[in-house]
């Protein structure tokens, strides 16, 4: 069927999912740019705005090994809660800055980081958002992407109110999105978010319905 | 930043269409897929937004795969896949990315993770390209009709069609797409249990790209149409 000229008709069906399959080219993927969110474009300086953080991770299958050459795909606010993008009735107070963008290709141990900055809470139609980074996981085998959302410590009322986090209905697996702190290094505060894509009910990464 | 319709619509997927999962004889589909159901979220401002220039970040490159420098061409078929990027009303989508990758025409990736099988490589065929669609939802890449590669391990060994495999990073992280284009009328596109994961016929069907009448064709390299659709209503972004 043709795909094309249909701007009044029906809506067209969404092309399919297939996997990303284990060969994505490495050269595809700058380290410390790519996954870089405080860059609005390639050789920009990042934001000055908000406290710098690093999250980092393994991307990990069942049994615990790694899933290697796996595209981890991150999307989050500015330090103000604000995204440069229309649907944000606040867009013109957005950090001019910040991109809010990356992915990071994952190593030989699974291993993912992002160069970020805290991102904001901000009220939202469905409810008041806590600090939160969503995450998308691209990966051989894994057919659609897997996506779930990364929050912070700290914010425990925030958390507790936040509507997406809210939608997982039992307090362990909302704990599991909750990075964990490990301090500070390189000017940034550290945290840590393991995405174990299958496993046993008391590891497995909760995911969402994309 | 103008005014624009918003990308408010972004209902389910039709599963019919989807790839369901796990596969038989591709074993990471069984190890790297959640053994609990998705949870059922609302889409706040995060969900519904996303880079308005991604372009910017990932920056477009030449198109061409097969010609890396004067006086040398990949071996194989020269082909040119073009197409558009499209939401679920029609509509172009403009400057979204758009990357490939693929294996050259004996079939191997040029990805040292590649590495197990006697298929050589070809210098002269990196194998991966991206560029940004246009106004019209326009994109175009030169490059060899890659050959095809057994799966390797396990009982009940099977072969990968002829494809090439696409990302399209677009208005909002919802309408994100990575998928694979075949070739239509390839013998192995009925047995590939990666494109048969869809269950629908016609979804199937629409990863296949269409060959141009040759005839129409000028110049060396025959011509295939793909066209993408992404997810997602009125979707299309305002210029940055
Ligand atoms: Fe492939």
């Amino acid at each position: 069927m043709s795909a094309t000229g249909s701007r009044s008709g029906a809506p067209l069906p969404p092309t399919g999912w297939q996997t990303l399959g284990p060969f994505f080219p490495q050269a595809l993927f700058r380290d410390g740019v790519d996954n870089d969110l405080r860059r609005r474009r390639a050789g920009a300086p990042p934001t000055a705005r908000g406290v710098p953080i690093r999250l980092r991770g393994r991307v990990l299958e069942e049994g615990g090994g790694p899933c290697v050459n796996a595209l981890v795909e991150a999307w989050q606010a500015d330090a103000g809660g604000r995204f440069r993008h229309p649907l944000d009735p606040d867009w013109r107070e957005a950090d001019p800055d910040f991109l809010g963008w990356g992915r990071a290709l994952t190593d030989a141990a699974g291993r993912y980081e992002f160069l970020s900055v805290l991102p904001g809470g901000y009220r939202d139609a469905a409810g008041p958002r806590a600090p939160h980074v969503n995450l998308a996981v691209l990966a051989s085998g894994v057919m659609r992407r897997l996506v779930t959302t990364a929050f912070f410590p700290g914010f425990a009322a925030a958390n507790a109110a936040d509507p997406v986090l809210s939608a997982l209905p039992d307090p362990a697996l909302r704990a599991r999105l909750v990075a964990k702190d490990e301090g500070e290094a390189e000017g940034a505060r550290i945290f840590r978010l393991d995405l174990v894509l299958r496993g046993d009910p008391e590891t497995e990464t909760p995911f969402f319905l994309d | 930043m103008p005014d624009h319709p918003l990308p408010d619509c972004f209902p389910p997927y039709d599963e019919a269409g989807q790839p369901q999962v796990p596969i038989e004889g591709y074993a990471a589909t069984a190890r790297r897929n959640p053994a609990r159901a998705l949870f059922r979220r609302p889409h706040t401002r995060t969900e519904l937004t996303g880079p308005l220039d991604p372009a910017a970040k990932l920056v477009p490159g030449e198109g061409n795969l097969a010609v890396p420098g004067p006086g040398r061409v990949a071996l194989g078929q020269l082909i040119h896949i073009s197409g558009r990027v499209l939401d679920e009303d029609g509509r172009p989508v403009r400057g979204a990315v758009l990357e490939i990758w693929q294996a050259n025409a004996a079939g191997r990736y040029a990805n040292p993770l590649d590495a197990a099988r006697d298929a050589p490589l070809d210098p002269n065929f990196v194998g991966h390209g991206r560029v940004a669609t246009d106004a019209e939802g326009r994109y175009g890449f030169f490059t060899v009709k890659p050959g095809a590669y057994p799966v390797p391990g396990g009982p009940g060994r099977w072969w990968r069609p002829p494809h090439v495999h696409v990302s399209v990073i677009g208005p909002s992280s919802l309408s994100r797409l990575v998928t694979q284009m075949y070739f239509p009328g390839d013998p192995l596109n009925p047995l590939d249990r990666i494109l048969n994961a869809l269950p629908d016929p016609a979804a199937r069907e629409r990863l296949i790209a269409r060959q141009t009448d040759p005839a129409e064709v000028e110049g060396e390299w025959l011509a295939y149409r793909f066209t993408l659709v992404l997810r997602g209503r009125r979707a299309t972004p305002p210029l940055p």
